[in-house]
């Protein structure tokens, strides 16, 4: 599983985004999206466009984490959402690995490392890598945006930081990278 | 200056002086120089603890209070500050909406964390008591959040009155009514100036926990005196075009 | 920050936008569509000053007559490629656009009418310039049927049709269509491309391919598209559509045994050489023609011989008067033979449809007709379906649902068909027809069911309620026997009667308001899929249903539009069109997306980001596809798509977007310039691809405190009762004062 996480502003400005790979089931947590290399700017099209869901769900739905909201069919890309009470967003991008079947030479490598540690690497990925839309993959996303919203709530406590600033700060990406290895 | 809080991220810091309830509103303008500032990246200074804002818990100091004299001190300079540089009563009464502002943004995700950590919430009187708060969707909720919650953070106690105006022609108009706001405790406004309200401050507030939650509004501050309460303030809130046609929307959808 | 002004990378500059080409080639126009249309007026007029004297002396008084006469048609020419040179937004398929591609989806599902003719008619008609003799004349004639035709539907209330059409085949080629036919789908692809390449060769190079050609916008490329594909499918067993309805069987005055040739063609049809496969049912409708040479025969023989007609073979029959001589341009009466609008790949690309794709009317190969003609096959293929074919549906349906329907809704058809599921209750399953167990009907050595099985009549029924525009009717009938067809494992019907079942239901205009009937058309569709393609590898009729699913769903509006976008990205997962239909597939996701409307008073429930996505997409695409132009005009959608979704400067928020679009702009632009014969690689490129300077500059903008924003003024303390004061209305000034 790979994940694109970005937080947006109120006003749709993109304050902080990082882009992981799982770290669960042996996973070393680095992004392997399905998109070649010169084409991750195909990560922000389809978080942009779930904007179009998020801003309907947003007045649906009031709670903070707005689950998975959106889906981009072509690349098997899951849009999850959390919206802080202040109107910042967290969406995070979730793409499962592409099967060996129909994948490139690169998935492959990603697929055989996977495969190599062995029955372990399968009972823990049915648990969050597998199924994109299982309960157990939505507790864990809820899991992370809490922890994310921690952080965001205490750079936003800062004086110096204002609403819709990037979010420059080494600490709070370090924050982010724990959050993402603990919980995705 | 006064010295500075321990950490900002705290709103309130314990207080010996008074025994009555205390503010911590004045956290935001008050400090030149929080002890940690990480978003500086280029030389990013951390405290000699090893100890920066992110490691610090945002609900150490909830129960806390503030000292009410170096609360009024650092609102005394706020004014101050501010009406340095206006041209007149309403120009003063912006500076000081506008000090308030970015303070309600802040609140409001601050209220949210310390709701949702905790099982024993600060907004469990409004409805709920364990499961998260929902976002306010209507009108409502969010006065309900205004009035209750947010000045139970504020001033430790709820507003003392939540109106809906009865005029056909301003169904946008709300008002909320505080008795005798902290904020204007210790400020005796010249006759001349008898307009002006140092509440505007927490108009500003008010404006930006609307605004941050979605729901465009001018929020103003008025004297209305009363023979038991001199100096008892109505906040006017007016929620704008786009706000009314969407309550009609959720009404229609049935969302509360 | 990238102003307003220099908006380079925002809007192309207009020498570079392709309107210059386009109105170039509107220019061109108007002279074609105005002669085509006074043609086509002209041809109008003739045709009521000629109707009283056409040839209809007495045969039809019997019948009733059912439909206001030919002069009332209304103004929709019979010329489709007039409709489509108009020049639109590629997307402007959302209020009469998705009419329109209901009415091509109506009109693809036709009666089909075979024609046999006899050798002298052919002859005849050979000699006026029509290769494929009589089949080749009347085809073009039978898209549109002149007037209005009224139809009534199984409860009796009748509705008059604008676009009734009929869709001759010749029968000579209806047995042998199917057995040697190379994947229709790459025929498309091809058609496609050529059609594409010849946008740009004719006119030279430079012009943008979709300007020209009938190509005028994108939306005109994916209506050839839709109409190849709905003309793709040739008759099959599992669904009657192809299956003649009627069959014309034609001789000359030029004949010298016309009675005997007449028997002997119905002979042949119906036992003998020409007899159609077995999976057709034979009691098609019988129609008798006599074609009257105007030239070389005398009026009165022919009159007596059609007299004679009548009386042996009743009253399906008629008189055709035509002139043998052929007709050329400079003929005073002349006009020209509508292209046909149906035309499968096939055809396509052995270039029968010349004449279509080429847009230059004046073009020599294409056939011209003298006007009397013309008028009088108007009027036979008027009264061949007014008359006489439509008619006969009616009454076929009407006999259907009562003997076979009605029986299988009752009582002992329920219990039929469930003791057919649980194969315990044998005693009970003499219910239906000559049903003999599980398996019963379908003959699954050559997986048909035989044409007088009540499985196959009740899907004729329902194919016969379809075309004739009943889809209520049409869409209980599917939904009754597309359980049937599972249980006898009858994959292609099960997924035929799946497709056509939730297809009907979304044609019907008055059904369908709950979201219920909306997931249960998704299922069926997904049935269909899967029946088609997994079970059957029938790739082309899966194409089929979900490109239908597509337009119908997209047509619906609302969240309809979603689940029709949805769809649109299976086909093109499914891997069902190749490169150029991948496009087109994703110009209809952004179609679809760019269709659905926001919530009324509130600013959500649109798609424009995901629609202008997937346009900027298609556009990256088109570019790679060697079609600049047309990579042009998506991007120029994509901008008005995004137009209500960014800032007022049009700036992506995100930094990486902004890069590849700005790429693509540029690219674009040069390929563009390129092919005009610039060269545009001198030009500078665009502007520097947004710094982090100038996004954390965007950065501070407070844009999201609406609420600031002249507060003081207009919330003069002075209009509330409350506090009335002094408004000091002085501009504030500059503070540094910490701003959120």
């Amino acid at each position: 599983m790979s994940y694109y996480f970005t937080i947006l502003s109120p006003t749709d400005t993109p304050i902080f985004n990082i882009a992981f790979g799982t770290s669960k089931g042996g996973g070393d947590g680095i992004a392997r999206f399905r998109f070649p290399d010169t084409a991750q700017y195909m990560n922000q099209f389809i978080i942009h466009s779930s904007l179009d869901i998020l801003e309907e769900a947003q007045w649906t739905n009031g709670g903070m984490y707005l689950k998975h909201i959106d889906t981009y069919p072509p690349a098997s890309a899951y849009i999850s959402a959390f919206l802080t009470p202040s109107g910042a967003r967290f969406l995070l991008l979730h793409q499962p690995p592409q099967l060996p079947s129909s994948g490139s030479s690169s998935a492959l490598g990603a697929s055989s490392l996977l495969g190599s540690s062995g029955s372990t690497t399968r009972a823990s990925s049915s648990s969050v890598a597998a199924n994109p839309t299982s309960p157990q993959t939505e507790e864990a996303v809820r899991q992370f945006m809490s922890e994310v919203y921690e952080s965001f709530v205490k750079t936003a406590m800062s004086p110096f930081y204002k609403q819709g600033m990037e979010i420059r700060s080494p600490v709070f990406r370090s924050k982010i990278t724990a959050a993402g290895k603990k919980w995705l | 200056m006064a010295a500075p809080p321990r950490h900002v991220s705290m709103l309130s810091i314990s207080n010996s002086n008074a025994g009555t309830p205390q503010s911590a509103s004045s956290d935001k303008p008050q400090t030149p120089q929080p002890p940690s500032t990480p978003q500086q990246a280029s030389g990013l200074r951390v405290p000699s603890n090893r100890k920066t804002i992110y490691d610090r818990h945002l609900n150490r100091s909830r129960n806390a209070e503030l000292s009410r004299a170096s609360f009024a001190y650092l609102f005394a300079e706020m004014v101050t500050y501010a009406q340095r540089r206006v041209t007149g009563i309403q120009d003063l009464e912006k500076r000081l909406n506008e000090q308030g502002y970015p303070l309600g943004l802040r609140l409001l995700d601050l209220l949210f964390y310390r709701s949702t950590s905790t099982s024993s919430s600060a907004l469990s009187s409004s409805s709920t008591s364990s499961s998260p708060p929902n976002r306010p969707l209507r009108i409502l909720p969010l006065l309900h959040l205004i009035h209750g919650p947010l000045w139970r953070l504020l001033f430790q106690r709820s507003a003392d009155a939540l109106e809906h105006s009865v005029s056909p022609d301003t169904p946008n108009e709300y008002m909320i009514t505080d008795n005798d706001p902290l904020v204007n405790t210790y400020i005796s406004v010249p006759r001349e100036m008898n307009m002006l309200n140092c509440a505007a401050y927490i108009a500003g507030v008010i404006e930006g926990v609307c605004d941050g939650c979605g729901f465009e509004a001018k929020v103003s501050a008025h004297n209305q005196p009363t023979e038991m309460w001199p100096s008892r303030t109505v906040f006017l809130l007016r929620f704008g075009d786009s706000v009314m046609e969407r309550e009609k929307v959720l009404e229609r959808a049935g969302i509360k | 920050m990238t102003s307003p002004g220099d908006g380079t990378p925002v809007k192309p500059p207009p020498s570079f936008s392709p309107g210059v080409a386009r109105n170039a080639s509107k220019s061109r126009y108007p002279d074609e569509s105005e002669a085509t249309a006074s043609l086509d007026a002209e041809l109008a007029d003739a045709h009521t000053g000629s109707s009283p004297t056409s040839p209809l002396p007495t045969a039809t008084a019997e019948l009733p007559i059912r439909s206001s006469s030919p002069q009332s048609r209304s103004g929709r020419s019979s010329t489709p490629q007039l409709a489509r040179s108009s020049i639109g937004s590629p997307f402007d398929g959302r209020s009469d656009g998705s009419e329109d591609i209901r009415s091509l989806i109506i009109r693809a599902f036709s009666p089909t009418v075979a024609i046999y003719a006899s050798e002298d008619t052919d002859a005849l008609v050979r000699n006026k310039g029509f290769k494929g003799g009589f089949w080749d004349l009347v085809r073009p004639f039978g898209e549109t049927i002149p007037g209005k035709v009224v139809i009534r539907d199984s409860i009796g209330s009748s509705r008059a049709w604008e676009d009734y059409g009929v869709r001759f085949v010749n029968i000579k080629g209806l047995g042998a269509a199917n057995a040697a036919r190379d994947s229709p789908l790459a025929q498309m692809e091809e058609v496609l491309e050529k059609q594409l390449d010849s946008g740009e060769d004719t006119l030279g190079g430079p012009i943008s391919g979709k300007d020209v050609l009938g190509i005028p916008a994108t939306t005109p490329l994916s209506k050839l598209f839709l109409r190849q594909l709905l003309s793709s499918t040739p008759a099959t067993p599992h669904e009657t559509f192809g299956h003649p309805v009627a069959s014309v069987i034609a001789i000359s005055s030029r004949n010298t045994a016309p009675l005997e040739t007449l028997r002997q063609l119905y002979a042949e049809s119906s036992t003998g050489e020409k007899r159609l496969p077995d999976w057709i049912q034979q009691d098609y409708l019988r129609y008798y023609v006599l074609i009257h040479d105007e030239e070389r025969d005398d009026i009165a023989e022919s009159t007596k011989l059609y007299d004679q007609m009548k009386r042996h073979f009743g009253l399906h029959c008629h008189l055709l008067r035509l002139r043998s001589s052929q007709c050329v341009v400079t003929d005073d009466d002349s006009i020209q033979v509508p292209p046909c609008e149906w035309l499968s790949p096939r055809e396509h690309l052995s270039g029968v449809g010349e004449a279509e794709t080429l847009v230059d009317l004046g073009t020599d190969g294409t056939p011209y007709l003298f006007d009397s003609d013309a008028t009088a096959i108007k009027t036979f293929i008027r009264e061949l379906m007014v008359q006489s074919v439509i008619p006969f549906m009616e009454n076929r349906v009407a006999v259907w649902n009562d003997q076979v329907a009605s029986r299988r809704r009752g009582i002992s058809g329920r219990l039929a068909a469930v003791s057919r599921r649980w194969p315990f209750g044998s005693s009970s399953r003499s219910g239906i027809g000559s049903s003999g167990g599980n398996s019963g009907n379908y003959d699954t050595t050559q997986n048909f069911y035989a044409p007088e099985s009540p499985e196959a009549t009740l899907r004729k029924m329902a194919d016969f309620a379809f075309m004739l525009r009943d889809w209520k009717l049409a869409a209980s009938t599917y939904d009754m026997i597309r359980s049937d067809f599972g249980n006898d494992k009858a994959w292609k019907y099960h997924a035929g009667a799946h497709e056509m079942c939730a297809v009907s239901m979304l044609l019907n205009p008055l059904a369908m308001s709950a979201k219920i009937k909306l997931e249960s058309v998704d299922q069926m569709f997904e049935t269909a899929c899967y029946s088609y393609l997994t079970r059957c590898s029938d790739a082309p009729h899966a194409l089929r249903s979900l490109t239908l699913a597509v337009e119908l769903l997209k047509s619906r509006g609302g969240s309809a539009t979603e689940t029709a976008a949805r769809w649109a990205m299976r086909v093109m997962d499914f891997g069902l069109v190749e490169s150029i239909g991948q496009i087109l597939f994703m110009e209809r996701v952004a179609a679809c997306y760019a269709s659905k409307t926001p919530v009324t008073g509130a600013k959500w429930g649109a798609r424009r980001r995901k629609a202008g996505m997937w346009s900027i997409l298609a556009a990256d695409q088109w570019l790679k596809a060697g079609k600049p132009s047309l990579a042009s005009a998506c991007l120029e959608e994509a901008e008005r798509l995004y137009a209500d979704v960014l800032e007022a400067d049009g700036a992506f928020p995100m930094p990486e977007m902004q890069t590849f679009v700005d790429n693509l702009r540029h690219a674009v632009k040069v390929e563009y310039l390129e092919a005009r014969g610039f060269d545009a690689r001198d030009e500078s490129p665009i502007e520097d691809p947004i710094g982090t300077e100038e996004i954390s500059e965007k950065l501070d903008k407070r844009s999201h405190r609406r609420s600031l924003i002249g507060l003081p003024a207009q919330l003069d303390a002075g209009n509330l009762k409350l506090s009335p004061g002094p408004g000091t209305l002085e501009e504030a000034p500059n503070d540094d004062f910490e701003r959120a």
